[in-house]
Protein backbone atom coordinates (compact mmCIF):
# COMPACT_ATOMS: atom_id res chain seq x y z
CA UNK A 1 0.00 0.00 0.00
CA UNK A 2 1.78 2.90 -1.44
CA UNK A 3 1.66 6.69 0.95
CA UNK A 4 0.21 8.86 -0.78
CA UNK A 5 2.01 12.17 0.23
CA UNK A 6 0.94 16.17 -0.18
CA UNK A 7 2.93 18.51 -0.57
CA UNK A 8 5.69 19.88 1.56
CA UNK A 9 5.77 16.29 2.97
CA UNK A 10 8.63 14.03 3.82
CA UNK A 11 8.64 10.21 3.89
CA UNK A 12 11.15 7.61 5.06
CA UNK A 13 11.69 5.63 2.16
CA UNK A 14 14.99 2.88 3.05
CA UNK A 15 14.11 3.22 6.77
CA UNK A 16 10.41 2.04 6.45
CA UNK A 17 11.76 -0.58 3.73
CA UNK A 18 15.00 -2.33 4.60
CA UNK A 19 16.66 -3.80 1.98
CA UNK A 20 15.79 -1.57 -0.43
CA UNK A 21 18.26 -0.64 -3.09
CA UNK A 22 16.68 -0.74 -6.56
CA UNK A 23 13.97 1.58 -6.88
CA UNK A 24 11.87 2.97 -10.12
CA UNK A 25 10.46 6.61 -10.27
CA UNK A 26 7.82 7.13 -12.78
CA UNK A 27 6.55 10.49 -13.48
CA UNK A 28 2.87 11.12 -14.95
CA UNK A 29 0.89 13.41 -16.35
CA UNK A 30 -1.98 13.96 -19.16
CA UNK A 31 -2.40 16.86 -21.23
CA UNK A 32 -4.32 19.44 -22.96
CA UNK A 33 -7.48 17.56 -24.37
CA UNK A 34 -7.50 20.09 -27.06
CA UNK A 35 -4.88 19.72 -29.57
CA UNK A 36 -4.27 23.93 -29.75
CA UNK A 37 -2.62 23.14 -33.20
CA UNK A 38 0.69 21.96 -31.64
CA UNK A 39 2.10 18.61 -30.28
CA UNK A 40 2.24 18.74 -26.59
CA UNK A 41 5.83 17.25 -24.79
CA UNK A 42 6.79 17.31 -21.44
CA UNK A 43 10.15 15.66 -20.56
CA UNK A 44 11.01 15.09 -17.24
CA UNK A 45 14.85 15.57 -16.45
CA UNK A 46 16.77 15.09 -12.95
CA UNK A 47 19.19 16.68 -11.09
CA UNK A 48 21.70 14.81 -9.03
CA UNK A 49 22.92 18.07 -6.45
CA UNK A 50 25.90 18.00 -4.09
CA UNK A 51 25.62 19.36 -0.72
CA UNK A 52 24.83 22.83 -1.47
CA UNK A 53 22.32 22.02 -4.23
CA UNK A 54 23.94 22.44 -6.87
CA UNK A 55 25.35 19.60 -9.77
CA UNK A 56 28.97 19.94 -9.55
CA UNK A 57 29.32 18.82 -13.36
CA UNK A 58 27.16 18.90 -16.64
CA UNK A 59 26.98 14.81 -16.19
CA UNK A 60 24.79 15.18 -13.14
CA UNK A 61 22.56 16.66 -15.31
CA UNK A 62 20.24 13.19 -16.45
CA UNK A 63 17.67 13.39 -19.44
CA UNK A 64 16.98 12.87 -22.44
CA UNK A 65 20.43 13.38 -24.27
CA UNK A 66 22.16 12.47 -21.09
CA UNK A 67 20.24 9.48 -19.82
CA UNK A 68 22.84 7.89 -17.11
CA UNK A 69 24.23 9.46 -13.79
CA UNK A 70 25.92 8.95 -10.86
CA UNK A 71 28.24 6.19 -12.77
CA UNK A 72 25.49 4.28 -13.95
CA UNK A 73 23.41 4.52 -10.67
CA UNK A 74 20.82 6.74 -11.94
CA UNK A 75 19.15 6.05 -15.64
CA UNK A 76 16.41 7.95 -17.14
CA UNK A 77 14.80 4.85 -19.33
CA UNK A 78 13.95 7.45 -22.47
CA UNK A 79 11.46 10.34 -23.70
CA UNK A 80 8.11 10.13 -24.11
CA UNK A 81 6.75 12.47 -26.90
CA UNK A 82 3.00 12.32 -26.06
CA UNK A 83 2.59 11.71 -22.50
CA UNK A 84 -0.85 9.33 -24.24
CA UNK A 85 -2.33 6.40 -21.90
CA UNK A 86 -2.40 5.15 -18.56
CA UNK A 87 0.36 5.10 -15.91
CA UNK A 88 3.94 6.21 -16.17
CA UNK A 89 5.07 8.53 -19.09
CA UNK A 90 8.89 8.70 -18.34
CA UNK A 91 10.50 6.34 -16.33
CA UNK A 92 14.09 6.76 -13.81
CA UNK A 93 15.58 3.74 -12.24
CA UNK A 94 17.66 4.35 -9.40
CA UNK A 95 20.26 2.06 -7.67
CA UNK A 96 20.42 3.92 -4.21
CA UNK A 97 23.82 2.25 -2.71
CA UNK A 98 25.70 3.03 -5.71
CA UNK A 99 25.11 6.56 -5.79
CA UNK A 100 28.45 8.31 -4.34
CA UNK A 101 28.37 9.73 -1.68
CA UNK A 102 29.30 13.29 -3.16
CA UNK A 103 25.51 13.42 -4.76
CA UNK A 104 23.07 14.02 -1.47
CA UNK A 105 20.29 14.87 -3.02
CA UNK A 106 18.48 13.76 -6.53
CA UNK A 107 15.70 16.36 -7.56
CA UNK A 108 12.88 14.83 -10.35
CA UNK A 109 11.97 17.66 -12.71
CA UNK A 110 8.98 17.96 -15.32
CA UNK A 111 9.55 20.66 -17.96
CA UNK A 112 7.37 21.38 -21.58
CA UNK A 113 9.62 21.48 -24.83
CA UNK A 114 9.58 24.43 -26.66
CA UNK A 115 6.71 25.73 -24.22
CA UNK A 116 7.31 29.03 -25.12
CA UNK A 117 6.84 28.68 -29.23
CA UNK A 118 3.88 26.50 -28.80
CA UNK A 119 2.20 28.95 -26.15
CA UNK A 120 1.62 26.10 -23.62
CA UNK A 121 2.16 25.35 -19.73
CA UNK A 122 1.40 23.39 -16.78
CA UNK A 123 -1.84 24.60 -16.64
CA UNK A 124 -2.97 22.28 -19.41
CA UNK A 125 -1.24 19.56 -17.85
CA UNK A 126 -3.21 17.27 -15.68
CA UNK A 127 -2.74 14.99 -13.23
CA UNK A 128 0.94 14.80 -12.51
CA UNK A 129 2.05 12.29 -10.23
CA UNK A 130 5.29 10.93 -9.08
CA UNK A 131 5.58 7.54 -7.39
CA UNK A 132 8.34 5.65 -6.26
CA UNK A 133 8.16 1.34 -6.74
CA UNK A 134 10.05 -1.11 -5.90
CA UNK A 135 12.14 -2.35 -8.67
CA UNK A 136 12.04 -5.87 -7.45
CA UNK A 137 8.55 -6.65 -7.31
CA UNK A 138 7.05 -3.63 -8.46
CA UNK A 139 5.19 -2.17 -5.21
CA UNK A 140 4.32 0.93 -5.01
CA UNK A 141 6.11 2.36 -2.13
CA UNK A 142 4.89 6.40 -2.48
CA UNK A 143 2.52 8.49 -4.12
CA UNK A 144 2.56 12.18 -4.81
CA UNK A 145 -0.20 13.90 -6.85
CA UNK A 146 0.57 17.27 -7.95
CA UNK A 147 -3.52 18.38 -8.31
CA UNK A 148 -4.07 21.92 -9.42
CA UNK A 149 -1.31 23.71 -8.09
CA UNK A 150 0.27 24.73 -11.84
CA UNK A 151 -1.01 27.29 -14.18
CA UNK A 152 1.13 29.49 -16.16
CA UNK A 153 4.53 27.88 -14.83
CA UNK A 154 6.20 25.85 -17.38
CA UNK A 155 8.59 23.92 -15.28
CA UNK A 156 7.50 21.96 -12.10
CA UNK A 157 10.27 20.33 -9.66
CA UNK A 158 7.82 17.40 -8.38
CA UNK A 159 10.05 15.87 -5.52
CA UNK A 160 13.92 15.29 -4.51
CA UNK A 161 15.30 11.83 -2.78
CA UNK A 162 17.92 13.04 -0.15
CA UNK A 163 20.49 11.22 2.12
CA UNK A 164 19.00 11.76 6.01
CA UNK A 165 22.15 10.27 8.28
CA UNK A 166 22.66 6.83 6.53
CA UNK A 167 18.76 6.93 4.64
CA UNK A 168 17.16 8.07 1.67
CA UNK A 169 14.13 10.12 2.17
CA UNK A 170 11.56 11.50 -0.31
CA UNK A 171 10.45 14.98 0.00
CA UNK A 172 7.41 16.08 -1.88
CA UNK A 173 7.88 19.05 -3.45
CA UNK A 174 5.66 20.51 -6.14
CA UNK A 175 7.13 23.84 -6.76
CA UNK A 176 6.57 25.43 -10.22
CA UNK A 177 8.74 27.95 -11.88
CA UNK A 178 8.80 30.46 -15.32
CA UNK A 179 11.57 29.68 -18.10
CA UNK A 180 11.68 25.81 -18.94
CA UNK A 181 14.16 24.00 -18.64
CA UNK A 182 16.81 26.65 -19.04
CA UNK A 183 15.79 28.20 -15.18
CA UNK A 184 16.17 25.13 -13.38
CA UNK A 185 19.48 24.45 -15.03
CA UNK A 186 20.59 27.54 -14.06
CA UNK A 187 19.41 27.18 -10.46
CA UNK A 188 21.30 24.25 -10.38
CA UNK A 189 24.34 25.60 -10.90
CA UNK A 190 25.19 24.82 -14.42
CA UNK A 191 25.31 27.04 -17.62
CA UNK A 192 22.70 26.73 -20.15
CA UNK B 1 -12.25 44.86 -10.75
CA UNK B 2 -12.33 41.76 -12.68
CA UNK B 3 -9.18 39.64 -12.81
CA UNK B 4 -7.51 39.25 -15.56
CA UNK B 5 -6.21 35.86 -16.25
CA UNK B 6 -3.40 34.28 -18.42
CA UNK B 7 -3.90 31.26 -20.61
CA UNK B 8 -3.82 28.09 -18.61
CA UNK B 9 -4.46 29.66 -15.10
CA UNK B 10 -7.35 28.86 -12.50
CA UNK B 11 -8.81 30.66 -10.35
CA UNK B 12 -11.83 29.42 -7.84
CA UNK B 13 -15.41 31.32 -8.45
CA UNK B 14 -17.18 30.65 -5.46
CA UNK B 15 -14.67 30.14 -3.02
CA UNK B 16 -14.76 33.67 -0.84
CA UNK B 17 -18.27 34.51 -2.38
CA UNK B 18 -20.61 31.72 -1.08
CA UNK B 19 -23.90 33.48 -2.52
CA UNK B 20 -22.45 33.42 -5.94
CA UNK B 21 -24.95 31.28 -7.78
CA UNK B 22 -26.24 33.69 -10.48
CA UNK B 23 -23.60 33.99 -13.34
CA UNK B 24 -23.14 35.28 -16.93
CA UNK B 25 -20.89 34.03 -19.49
CA UNK B 26 -20.07 36.67 -21.91
CA UNK B 27 -18.33 35.56 -25.22
CA UNK B 28 -16.88 38.40 -27.85
CA UNK B 29 -14.67 38.30 -30.63
CA UNK B 30 -13.94 40.76 -33.79
CA UNK B 31 -13.83 40.34 -37.41
CA UNK B 32 -10.48 41.06 -38.58
CA UNK B 33 -10.58 44.28 -40.39
CA UNK B 34 -9.54 43.69 -43.98
CA UNK B 35 -7.78 46.78 -45.60
CA UNK B 36 -10.76 48.31 -47.95
CA UNK B 37 -10.06 46.41 -51.84
CA UNK B 38 -11.97 43.61 -53.29
CA UNK B 39 -11.95 40.93 -50.21
CA UNK B 40 -13.26 42.79 -47.41
CA UNK B 41 -15.99 42.08 -45.01
CA UNK B 42 -19.16 43.10 -46.73
CA UNK B 43 -17.65 43.61 -50.06
CA UNK B 44 -18.56 40.30 -51.12
CA UNK B 45 -16.93 37.23 -49.29
CA UNK B 46 -19.59 35.92 -46.05
CA UNK B 47 -19.48 37.19 -42.93
CA UNK B 48 -17.49 34.97 -39.96
CA UNK B 49 -20.42 33.75 -38.18
CA UNK B 50 -19.36 32.14 -34.71
CA UNK B 51 -21.16 30.49 -32.91
CA UNK B 52 -21.04 29.99 -28.81
CA UNK B 53 -21.79 26.45 -26.76
CA UNK B 54 -21.75 24.87 -23.67
CA UNK B 55 -20.78 21.07 -23.29
CA UNK B 56 -22.16 19.83 -20.09
CA UNK B 57 -19.92 17.20 -19.07
CA UNK B 58 -20.01 14.32 -16.21
CA UNK B 59 -17.98 13.57 -13.98
CA UNK B 60 -15.80 10.96 -16.13
CA UNK B 61 -15.68 14.29 -18.73
CA UNK B 62 -17.87 12.38 -20.85
CA UNK B 63 -21.44 14.52 -22.61
CA UNK B 64 -24.00 11.82 -21.25
CA UNK B 65 -26.96 13.16 -23.11
CA UNK B 66 -26.76 15.19 -26.72
CA UNK B 67 -29.52 17.70 -24.68
CA UNK B 68 -26.55 18.41 -22.44
CA UNK B 69 -25.29 20.68 -25.42
CA UNK B 70 -26.26 23.87 -25.32
CA UNK B 71 -26.12 25.79 -28.21
CA UNK B 72 -28.63 27.91 -31.03
CA UNK B 73 -30.48 24.90 -31.38
CA UNK B 74 -30.80 24.17 -28.07
CA UNK B 75 -30.75 27.16 -26.08
CA UNK B 76 -31.59 25.77 -22.28
CA UNK B 77 -30.41 23.05 -20.73
CA UNK B 78 -33.20 20.44 -19.32
CA UNK B 79 -32.26 21.48 -15.84
CA UNK B 80 -32.95 24.89 -16.96
CA UNK B 81 -29.51 26.20 -15.14
CA UNK B 82 -27.77 26.71 -18.20
CA UNK B 83 -29.73 29.71 -20.72
CA UNK B 84 -28.01 30.05 -24.08
CA UNK B 85 -29.38 34.29 -24.91
CA UNK B 86 -28.81 33.78 -28.75
CA UNK B 87 -27.20 33.59 -32.21
CA UNK B 88 -25.69 36.59 -32.90
CA UNK B 89 -24.34 36.66 -36.67
CA UNK B 90 -21.90 38.44 -37.24
CA UNK B 91 -19.94 39.57 -34.11
CA UNK B 92 -19.72 42.70 -34.95
CA UNK B 93 -20.21 45.98 -32.31
CA UNK B 94 -18.68 45.99 -28.85
CA UNK B 95 -18.86 43.83 -26.22
CA UNK B 96 -20.53 39.99 -25.66
CA UNK B 97 -21.25 38.53 -29.34
CA UNK B 98 -23.21 36.12 -27.53
CA UNK B 99 -23.94 35.33 -23.41
CA UNK B 100 -24.67 32.08 -21.56
CA UNK B 101 -26.97 32.41 -18.25
CA UNK B 102 -25.88 30.05 -15.59
CA UNK B 103 -27.29 28.99 -12.42
CA UNK B 104 -24.48 27.64 -10.75
CA UNK B 105 -26.88 26.32 -7.90
CA UNK B 106 -28.98 24.30 -10.36
CA UNK B 107 -26.36 22.51 -12.13
CA UNK B 108 -27.42 18.84 -11.35
CA UNK B 109 -24.71 17.20 -9.62
CA UNK B 110 -23.88 14.51 -12.17
CA UNK B 111 -23.00 17.34 -14.24
CA UNK B 112 -18.68 18.03 -13.07
CA UNK B 113 -17.86 20.67 -16.07
CA UNK B 114 -18.76 23.18 -18.50
CA UNK B 115 -16.85 23.71 -21.48
CA UNK B 116 -17.46 26.94 -23.32
CA UNK B 117 -16.92 26.60 -27.05
CA UNK B 118 -16.77 28.99 -30.41
CA UNK B 119 -16.70 27.47 -33.11
CA UNK B 120 -17.21 28.68 -37.25
CA UNK B 121 -20.58 28.46 -38.54
CA UNK B 122 -20.00 26.24 -41.61
CA UNK B 123 -16.09 27.08 -41.58
CA UNK B 124 -15.34 24.46 -44.37
CA UNK B 125 -18.11 25.56 -46.78
CA UNK B 126 -17.47 28.98 -46.70
CA UNK B 127 -13.19 28.55 -46.17
CA UNK B 128 -12.78 30.88 -43.14
CA UNK B 129 -10.71 29.75 -39.58
CA UNK B 130 -9.79 31.72 -36.43
CA UNK B 131 -7.15 33.93 -38.37
CA UNK B 132 -9.79 35.66 -39.85
CA UNK B 133 -11.35 36.75 -35.73
CA UNK B 134 -9.82 38.84 -33.18
CA UNK B 135 -9.95 40.33 -30.20
CA UNK B 136 -11.77 36.81 -28.52
CA UNK B 137 -12.83 36.57 -25.33
CA UNK B 138 -14.42 35.35 -22.59
CA UNK B 139 -15.56 36.85 -19.12
CA UNK B 140 -17.79 35.82 -16.06
CA UNK B 141 -20.37 38.16 -14.37
CA UNK B 142 -22.13 38.33 -11.07
CA UNK B 143 -25.34 38.66 -12.04
CA UNK B 144 -26.59 39.78 -8.80
CA UNK B 145 -23.82 42.98 -8.96
CA UNK B 146 -23.08 42.65 -12.36
CA UNK B 147 -19.56 42.85 -11.53
CA UNK B 148 -17.07 41.52 -13.97
CA UNK B 149 -15.32 38.89 -11.63
CA UNK B 150 -13.43 37.22 -14.73
CA UNK B 151 -11.75 38.18 -18.02
CA UNK B 152 -9.61 35.99 -19.98
CA UNK B 153 -8.29 37.78 -23.47
CA UNK B 154 -7.49 35.07 -25.68
CA UNK B 155 -3.92 36.25 -27.46
CA UNK B 156 -2.53 33.02 -29.48
CA UNK B 157 -2.68 32.91 -33.16
CA UNK B 158 -5.05 30.73 -33.95
CA UNK B 159 -4.99 30.81 -37.77
CA UNK B 160 -5.81 27.05 -39.70
CA UNK B 161 -7.98 26.54 -36.43
CA UNK B 162 -12.04 26.29 -36.94
CA UNK B 163 -12.74 26.15 -33.04
CA UNK B 164 -11.91 27.26 -29.63
CA UNK B 165 -12.62 26.47 -26.19
CA UNK B 166 -11.87 29.57 -24.39
CA UNK B 167 -12.62 28.88 -20.96
CA UNK B 168 -14.08 25.69 -18.73
CA UNK B 169 -15.91 26.16 -15.32
CA UNK B 170 -15.75 22.92 -13.21
CA UNK B 171 -16.46 21.59 -9.65
CA UNK B 172 -13.91 21.18 -7.70
CA UNK B 173 -13.38 20.21 -3.79
CA UNK B 174 -17.13 21.38 -3.59
CA UNK B 175 -16.58 24.80 -5.42
CA UNK B 176 -17.04 26.24 -8.75
CA UNK B 177 -13.84 27.29 -10.78
CA UNK B 178 -12.88 28.59 -13.85
CA UNK B 179 -10.18 27.70 -16.11
CA UNK B 180 -8.83 29.77 -18.72
CA UNK B 181 -7.97 27.17 -21.69
CA UNK B 182 -7.70 29.36 -24.55
CA UNK B 183 -7.02 27.00 -27.15
CA UNK B 184 -8.08 25.80 -30.44
CA UNK B 185 -8.70 22.74 -32.16
CA UNK B 186 -9.39 21.64 -36.12
CA UNK B 187 -12.94 20.71 -35.38
CA UNK B 188 -14.73 21.60 -37.96
CA UNK B 189 -18.59 22.21 -36.42
CA UNK B 190 -20.00 22.20 -32.81
CA UNK B 191 -20.84 18.36 -33.41
CA UNK B 192 -17.58 17.15 -34.44
CA UNK B 193 -16.37 18.99 -31.10
CA UNK B 194 -19.30 16.99 -29.67
CA UNK B 195 -18.85 13.74 -30.71
CA UNK B 196 -15.50 13.72 -29.23
CA UNK B 197 -16.80 13.48 -25.78
CA UNK B 198 -19.26 10.87 -26.30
Amino acid sequence: MAISLAKGQKVDLTKSNPGLTNIIVGLGWDTNKYDGGQDFDLDSSVFLLNADGKCSSEADFVFYNNTKGANGAVEHTGDNRTGEGDGDDEQVKVNLTSVPESIQKIAFTITIHDAETRSQNFGQVSNSYVRILSETNGEELIRYDLGEDFSIETAVVVGELYRHGAEWKFSAIGSGYQGGLGSLVSDYGLNV
Amino acid sequence: MAISLQKGQKIDLTKGRAGLSSITVGLGWDPVKKSGGFFGFGGGSSNVDCDASVMMLNENGKLADKKDLIYFGNKTSSCSSVQHSGDNLTGDGEGDDEQVKIDLSRIPSHIHRLVFVVNIYQAVQRKQDFGMIQNAFIRVVDNSSNAELVHFNLTDDFSGLMALVPGEIYRHNGEWKFSAVGDGTKDTSISEIANRYV
